[in-house]
C-alpha cells in the first residue's frame, strides 16, 4: 500500500443512460514506475484520469492517489499531482511565461519562486526563447511541452499524462519522450493513457490495457508479449525442394511450423531465443547444405496482445504506424 | 494569505486576457462611449422638460448611466470568458490545483472589479473632457469608481453563477440583449419621475435604480437626484447576493461531477 502511487479498487464510473465508462478497475501504479495506459478511444482511460485527477467523481469504488482518497482528500491529491489532460486548453492569448507564474501562484508559489521557477521550466522544455510569445502562435508540439511544464511546476509526486503526443510529429514526440524518461530518472512516478503501442513500448515499465472500462491485461511489455507467444523466425529458401531438410535441421532450435502448400520455399520456427537465434538457424542450415535467401525475425507486439485479449485491433496502431512510416 | 496570492493572479489574468481579446474589450470599453456620445449629443433637449432635474451639466446627469452600463458589460464579459473557459477546457487546469474553489469565484469577480475601475475612470475623465462638472469633487469621483467596481461585482456574479450552471457559452453571448433591459428598465439616461408609470413600477424593483441614482447624487452634490448609502446598498447587497449563488453553483457543479 505505502509503495502505491496509485491504487483504484473496483472503481466504476456511470454516466447518464446507465453507460459504464469505468466497470470495476482494479489497478496499481507503483511508486517511480512509468504506467502506461493503453486502450482504444471510448475504452475508458481518459474517465479513468478524470477520477484520479479529481475531476470526476466514481459512482462507486475506491481510488488512491499518493495515498489520499480522490474523494474525501481531494486536496491533498491535488497538492500531490501534476495533470496534462489531452483536452485541456491552454489559454492561447497568455504567453507562456504568464502561464507558468500563474500555475505557480495556484501551487503556492511566492512572486519571486514563481518567477525563477517558470523560468527553469521553460528552460527544461525548451521553451525560453518563446517564453514572451502568446501561446496562440506556439506549434502542436510547444503547446504540449508547456502543458508539461505547467504540470511540474509544483514538482508533482504522481504525473498524470493523458495521451501527450496525440496529434505531434515525430520530432516533437520524441523530444517529448525524452522528458518524460528524464521524470522517470528523477524518480517521478507518471501515469501515461495512450493510444499509441509504440509510445508505451518506448516509456513504460508497466502496461495496463484497458478495453469497455475494464483492465484485461497488465505486466511489463516484455511480459505481455510473452504471453502471447514466441517469436517466429522465417527462413526463406533458395531452393524449395530442401525444405525437409531445412525442418530437420532446425527441429533442434525451437518448433517448427507445419508446412505450408502456398509458401513452400519458406520454413518457421518458434522460439523464444527470438532473434538471438538467427545464428544458430544459419549455422544448423549450413551444416546441411540447405542454402539460404533470407531469414525475418517476428516478434508479437502490443496489438497481438490486445488482439489476444480483446479480439480486435488496437485503434491508434496502424495510424501510428503509418505516421513512423511518413518519418 | 495564500488564498489571496491565488485571487489576485486569476484576476490578473482574467484582466489580461479581456485586454486581449479584441471582442471583450470593444463592449466593455467602446460601446458605452458611444451610447454615451449618442444620448449626450441626441437627447440633451430633455433637459428642458418640466420635471427634469436642475444639473448644471447634461453629461453629468447622463454618465452615471454609462458608469452602470460599463458594470453590465464587465459582468458579462466575465461571465462569458468564464463560460469559455468551462467549454475549452481551461476551467478543468483550474480544478486540478491545489485552491479553495471559492477562489476560482472571486478571483474571477476580482478581476471584474479592476475592470470596472478602470472602466469607470475612463468614462468620468472622457465625460470631464466634452465639458462634464462634477460638483461633488475628487472625493465623490472616487466613490462612483469604488461604487461602479462593486456593482460589476454584483453583475458579474450572476453570469458567473449562469456560467457555472449551464457551462454554456453561447447561452451568455446571447445574454447580450438582456442587460440593456436592466439597463433602461433604470433610471439611467433619464430621471426616474420622468419615465412611464409601468417602467417607473418597475425601476422601484431593479436594484440598478439605485445605484445609478446614488452616482448621481455623488457626481452632482445634489441630495435630491438620489441617495448614494442606497446605492451602496444595493450593490454590495447585489454582490455579496451573486457571489454566493455563484459559489453555489461551482459547489452544484462539482457534486455533479
Amino acid at each position: 500500500m505505502s509503495h502505491a502511487a496509485v491504487e483504484v479498487e473496483a472503481l466504476v464510473r456511470e454516466f447518464k443512460g446507465g453507460i459504464r465508462a469505468v466497470d470495476g478497475l482494479d489497478l496499481e501504479v507503483r511508486a517511480g514506475e512509468i504506467y502506461g495506459f493503453l486502450g482504444p478511444n471510448g475504452a475508458g482511460k481518459t474517465t479513468v484520469v478524470r477520477i484520479l485527477t479529481t475531476l470526476l467523481r466514481p459512482t462507486s469504488g475506491r481510488a488512491l492517489v499518493a495515498g489520499h482518497d480522490v474523494v474525501h482528500d481531494g486536496d491533498a491529491v491535488r497538492r500531490a499531482i501534476g495533470v496534462a489532460l489531452q483536452e485541456a486548453a491552454i489559454d492561447p492569448l497568455m504567453t507562456g511565461r504568464e502561464l507558468l507564474r500563474m500555475q505557480g501562484a495556484l501551487h503556492g508559489l511566492r512572486g519571486p519562486e514563481a518567477k525563477e521557477r517558470a523560468a527553469a521550466l521553460l528552460e527544461r522544455v525548451g521553451l525560453t526563447e518563446a517564453g514572451d510569445r502568446r501561446v496562440g502562435g506556439y506549434s502542436g508540439g510547444m503547446r504540449r511541452r508547456l502543458d508539461l511544464a505547467l504540470a511540474l511546476v509544483h514538482r508533482p509526486h504522481v504525473l498524470f499524462l493523458d495521451e501527450p503526443t496525440t496529434g505531434l510529429d515525430p520530432t516533437s514526440r520524441a523530444a517529448l519522450w525524452r522528458e518524460v524518461r528524464a521524470l522517470h530518472e528523477d524518480g517521478t512516478t507518471v501515469f501515461l493513457t495512450t493510444q499509441y503501442l509504440e509510445e508505451a513500448e518506448q516509456l513504460a515499465d508497466r502496461v495496463g490495457i484497458i478495453n469497455r472500462g475494464n483492465l484485461v491485461a497488465e505486466g511489463t511489455p516484455a511480459s505481455l508479449k510473452e504471453r502471447v507467444g514466441e517469436p517466429t523466425v522465417h527462413v526463406e529458401l533458395a531452393d524449395p525442394g530442401s525444405a525437409a531438410a531445412a525442418r530437420a535441421a532446425l527441429a533442434r532450435l525451437g518448433t517448427v511450423e507445419p508446412a505450408n502448400e502456398r509458401t513452400p520455399s519458406r520454413v518457421a520456427l518458434r522460439t523464444a531465443a527470438g532473434r538471438a537465434a538467427i545464428g544458430p538457424v544459419i549455422r544448423a542450415l549450413d551444416d546441411h547444405s540447405v542454402q539460404v535467401e533470407f531469414v525475418e525475425v517476428e516478434t508479437p507486439t502490443l496489438d497481438d496482445v490486445f488482439m489476444a485479449v480483446t479480439g480486435s485491433h488496437l485503434e491508434g496502431a496502424e495510424r501510428a504506424e503509418e505516421e513512423a512510416e511518413a518519418a | 494569505m495564500r488564498e489571496g496570492r491565488v485571487v489576485a493572479a486569476l484576476g490578473r489574468r482574467a484582466l489580461t486576457v479581456q485586454f486581449r481579446r479584441a471582442q471583450l474589450l470593444m463592449p466593455t470599453f467602446v460601446l458605452p462611449l458611444i451610447l454615451l456620445a449618442v444620448i449626450a449629443s441626441g437627447t440633451s433637449a430633455g433637459q428642458g422638460l418640466r420635471g427634469f432635474p436642475d444639473v448644471g451639466s447634461f453629461l453629468a446627469f447622463v454618465v452615471p448611466g454609462t458608469v452602470v452600463q460599463g458594470t453590465l458589460l464587465a459582468g458579462l464579459t466575465s461571465g462569458t470568458a468564464l463560460a469559455g473557459d468551462i467549454e475549452f477546457g481551461f476551467f478543468d487546469r483550474l480544478l486540478t490545483a491545489p485552491v479553495h474553489r471559492t477562489s476560482l469565484v472571486l478571483g474571477r469577480l476580482f478581476g471584474t472589479f479592476v475592470l470596472a475601475l478602470l472602466q469607470s475612470t475612463l468614462f468620468l475623465l472622457v465625460a470631464l473632457i466634452f465639458g462634464a462638472h462634477y460638483p461633488g469633487g475628487p472625493l465623490a469621483v472616487v466613490a462612483t469608481i469604488g461604487l461602479a467596481g462593486i456593482n460589476a461585482v454584483g453583475m458579474g456574479g450572476i453570469t458567473a453563477a449562469i456560467a457555472l450552471r449551464t457551462g454554456s457559452l453561447s447561452l451568455l453571448q446571447s445574454l447580450f440583449p438582456f442587460m440593456f433591459v436592466m439597463l433602461f428598465t433604470a433610471p439611467a439616461f433619464f430621471p426616474q419621475d420622468l419615465l412611464s408609470p409601468v417602467l417607473h413600477d418597475i425601476s422601484l424593483y431593479n436594484p440598478l435604480t439605485y445605484v445609478v441614482e446614488g452616482v448621481r447624487a455623488l457626481l452632482n452634490d445634489d441630495g435630491s437626484l438620489g441617495n448614494p448609502w442606497e446605492g451602496l446598498a444595493a450593490a454590495c447587497g447585489l454582490a455579496v447576493a451573486t457571489t454566493a449563488i455563484s459559489t453555489l453553483a461551482l459547489k452544484e457543479r462539482l457534486r455533479r461531477l
